[in-house]
Parts: C-alpha cells; sequence; structure tokens
C-alpha cells in the first residue's frame, strides 16, 4: 500500500488487530531476540519458556538467522532488528501482519526483495501482510 | 501585578504536578498490589522476572551485604555493650541492641542500600523503556506491561527486601550473642529470654509489616516516577532525581510512623 503520511496513520489506526512491525515499536532493549519473540507466546498462550522458546527459535530457524538469537538490541544490525520484530509479530500466526514504512527498519538494504524473500520464508505464518510505503517509493516495487 | 500573578501560576502549576505525581504513584502502587494478589496473575513469564528481580536485587548483593551487615552490627553492638557496661546497665544491653539494630537501623539500611541499588536502577530502566516507546511496543505485542514488567518487579522487590532485612537481623543476633556471652552455650537460655521479650507478636507484626512497607516502596516509587517522565530523552535523569527523593521520603516517613507507633 502507498500512502502519504496522514494516509498511513490513518490506515494504522484503522487495523489495531493487524500485528505491526514498525520503527516506532522497539524490542525491549535488555532480552535478547529470542526472549523478544518468546515472551508473546509465554504471555498470550501461557506457554512455559522452553515451549516458547523452542517456537522463537524454529522461527528464528526457517529464516536461518539463529546466530543473533542471544543478541541484545543494541547489538543487532538493521537486518537482524527488523527480523526480530518480524518474528515477534509472526509468532501467534496473527491475521494480518503489517509492515510500517520499511525503509525506515531497513535503511542500509534494498528492501523489497528482502522482504520478499523473508516473507516467502514465513509462508503459512500469517493470512495476510501489508506493506506501507510513501507513494514515492513506489519505484522500488516491481510491479504485480 | 503581573509578577505576582505569573508567581502564583508558576506555582499553582508546580503543585498541580507535584499533585499528579503522587496520585499516580497511589494508582500504580494500589493496582500492583491488587494484581499481585490476583492468583490469574502469574504466569511462566511474570515468574521469570520475578526470579531474575530477586536474583539482582538480593542474591548478587548478598555476600557483600552480609559482610556489610555483619561489620555494622558488630561495631554497634560493641559500642552499646561497652557504655552500657560504663554506665552499670550491662542488664539491658543486649535488648537495647536487639531493639536498635533488629528492629530499627538494619531494616532502614536495608531498605536504603537496595533504594540506592536497585531503585535507582529500576528508575532509570523504566524511564528509558517509556521514553523509547518500548512499554507502546509490548501492549502492541498484546503483552500487559504492567503484569509483565511492573508488577513482577514490585513482587521481587518486596520478596528481596524482606529477606535481606531477615538475614541481616539474623547475622545481627548471632553477632549479638557472640559479643556479648562470647563462644560457649550457657547463655543461652538468657538470650532467648531477651529475645522472646523483645520480639513480641505485636513487634514482630510492626517489624513484618514495615519490611514490607519498605520493599513495596522501593520498586513502587522509581517504577511510577519512571512510568511519569515526559517522552523526552533528557527528561530521563529528571525523572530518577524525582523519584529518588521522593523514595528517600517515603523510606523516612515510614520509619517515624513505625517509631511513633511503637513509642509514642
Amino acid at each position: 500500500m502507498l500512502a502519504d503520511g496522514a494516509a498511513r496513520q490513518h490506515l494504522l489506526d484503522e487495523h489495531p488487530q493487524a500485528a505491526q512491525v514498525s520503527v516506532g515499536l522497539p524490542l525491549r532493549a535488555n532480552l535478547s531476540v529470542l526472549e523478544n519473540i518468546c515472551i508473546v507466546p509465554q504471555y498470550r498462550q501461557n506457554l512455559g519458556y522452553e515451549d516458547a522458546a523452542d517456537q522463537a527459535w524454529g522461527l528464528l530457524g526457517l529464516l536461518g538467522r539463529t546466530d543473533c538469537a542471544f543478541k541484545r538490541d543494541p547489538d543487532l544490525d538493521h537486518e537482524e532488528r527488523f527480523i526480530a520484530k518480524l518474528l515477534r509479530a509472526v509468532v501467534l500466526t496473527p491475521p494480518i501482519i503489517l509492515i510500517d514504512r520499511p525503509g525506515m527498519l531497513l535503511p542500509d538494504t534494498h528492501y523489497p526483495p528482502f522482504l520478499e524473500r523473508t516473507l516467502d520464508s514465513l509462508e503459512g505464518r500469517f493470512a495476510q501482510c501489508w506493506i506501507v510505503d510513501y507513494q514515492w517509493n513506489e519505484p522500488l516495487y516491481a510491479p504485480r | 501585578m503581573p509578577f505576582l500573578a505569573s508567581l502564583l501560576t508558576r506555582r499553582g502549576a508546580a503543585t498541580l504536578n507535584w499533585l499528579r505525581g503522587w496520585n499516580g504513584l497511589t494508582r500504580f502502587g494500589a493496582g500492583a498490589v491488587v494484581e499481585a494478589l490476583t492468583p490469574s496473575f502469574y504466569n511462566s513469564a511474570t515468574r521469570s522476572v520475578v526470579q531474575k528481580q530477586i536474583y539482582f536485587t538480593a542474591w548478587q548483593i548478598l555476600p557483600g551485604y552480609g559482610l556489610f551487615a555483619a561489620l555494622l552490627s558488630f561495631v554497634i553492638i560493641q559500642i552499646v555493650v561497652s557504655k552500657a557496661r560504663d554506665f552499670g546497665l550491662s542488664d539491658y544491653a543486649l535488648e537495647m541492641t536487639m531493639r536498635v539494630l533488629v528492629l530499627e537501623l538494619l531494616p532502614l539500611i536495608t531498605a536504603l542500600f537496595v533504594a540506592l541499588r536497585s531503585g535507582a536502577a529500576i528508575n532509570t530502566e523504566v524511564a528509558l523503556m517509556n521514553i523509547n516507546n518500548e512499554i507502546k511496543a509490548l501492549r502492541e505485542a498484546g503483552v500487559d506491561p504492567m503484569r509483565f514488567e511492573f508488577v513482577p518487579r514490585v513482587i521481587g522487590g518486596m520478596i528481596s527486601v524482606v529477606s535481606l532485612i531477615s538475614f541481616s537481623s539474623i547475622v545481627a543476633l548471632v553477632l549479638a550473642y557472640l559479643v556479648v556471652y562470647g563462644w560457649q552455650l550457657s547463655g543461652f537460655a538468657d538470650f532467648t529470654r531477651v529475645i522472646a521479650k523483645v520480639f513480641v507478636p505485636l513487634a514482630m507484626f510492626g517489624l513484618i509489616l514495615k519490611a514490607l512497607a519498605f520493599g513495596l516502596a522501593v520498586t513502587v516509587i522509581p517504577i511510577s516516577a519512571g512510568l511519569n517522565a515526559p517522552q523526552k530523552l533528557f527528561f530521563a535523569p529528571i525523572s530518577v532525581l524525582q523519584g529518588m527523593v521522593r523514595l528517600f521520603f517515603v523510606l523516612m516517613i515510614i520509619e517515624v510512623a513505625s517509631l511513633a507507633l511503637q513509642y509514642i
């Protein structure tokens, strides 16, 4: 979805049920990537730490990112931080994931192909993924 | 007149801000107590935070704090015992030691120590969490920060303060026995008699209540101060300053109230 600033905010406000991946929703700084992902099933599904950590580890494995499992936020690069936020959103298999302004989350990456690869690896973990980006970034995305 | 109006406006705004701070603190404290007493509140995530809090607040500092408590207790016991002997009041030395050290000094020093070490850290962490939007991010992920982040710290902090007070009190009692009777068991009957005289049910109830109040204060006040910080980075040190000053006064009020209730 391509929108200007006001339309983007309107869209976010209209879909509070969507699991968001956004620069405005940081990871907990004193928790590792694994803990940031597994607190969601621990808390929402009342899972024990071991089960929740297995689930989080499995997701990191799907993306080949288990190397960053024990790093904390300040030690992560932009891609690792994005992956952690994405998996935190995906872990409960929500109906909609909303990736808000990927350019701000992945400033050093040519992000449309990166997003496509990453989301393909997580197929079946969510029903829909919406990417909200500014209209002026339209040329970055391949026509569908 | 404009100067007076401006002054009154500024003072009024400051007073309202101060009252808002206390209001937030009271609401948060009451909410935390209610949550902590609700069995459905606990899950593996909250238990894990409680354990971590106890580890950082009590277990990690236990050897150093135990040594400090032993040293302080030893010096005070020596002073009380030798001065009591000088004034011919040796019979009261042990009782006075127990009353001063175990009922008053050690609980207050423990609370101040935990406030300086963990309270300041909790205040800073919560203020930074608030400023960096981490609390909002948790909420968006469906994790209630009150349940996951704050109340477990309050519970962990209370358990830690009560445990440290109990530990230092036991150290002080053992040292008091050794200073007064030396390495022999003959004084044990007298010692237990003095203990029974000092630690009557009402005094024990007061001590437990005071320890719990200290434990509640050293966590609730820093968390509340951190949560009330405006979301601007330069407010983080101001939030810690305000939280620590408020905490100091509350600890002193608890101590003075406890003394007044017991002795006046």
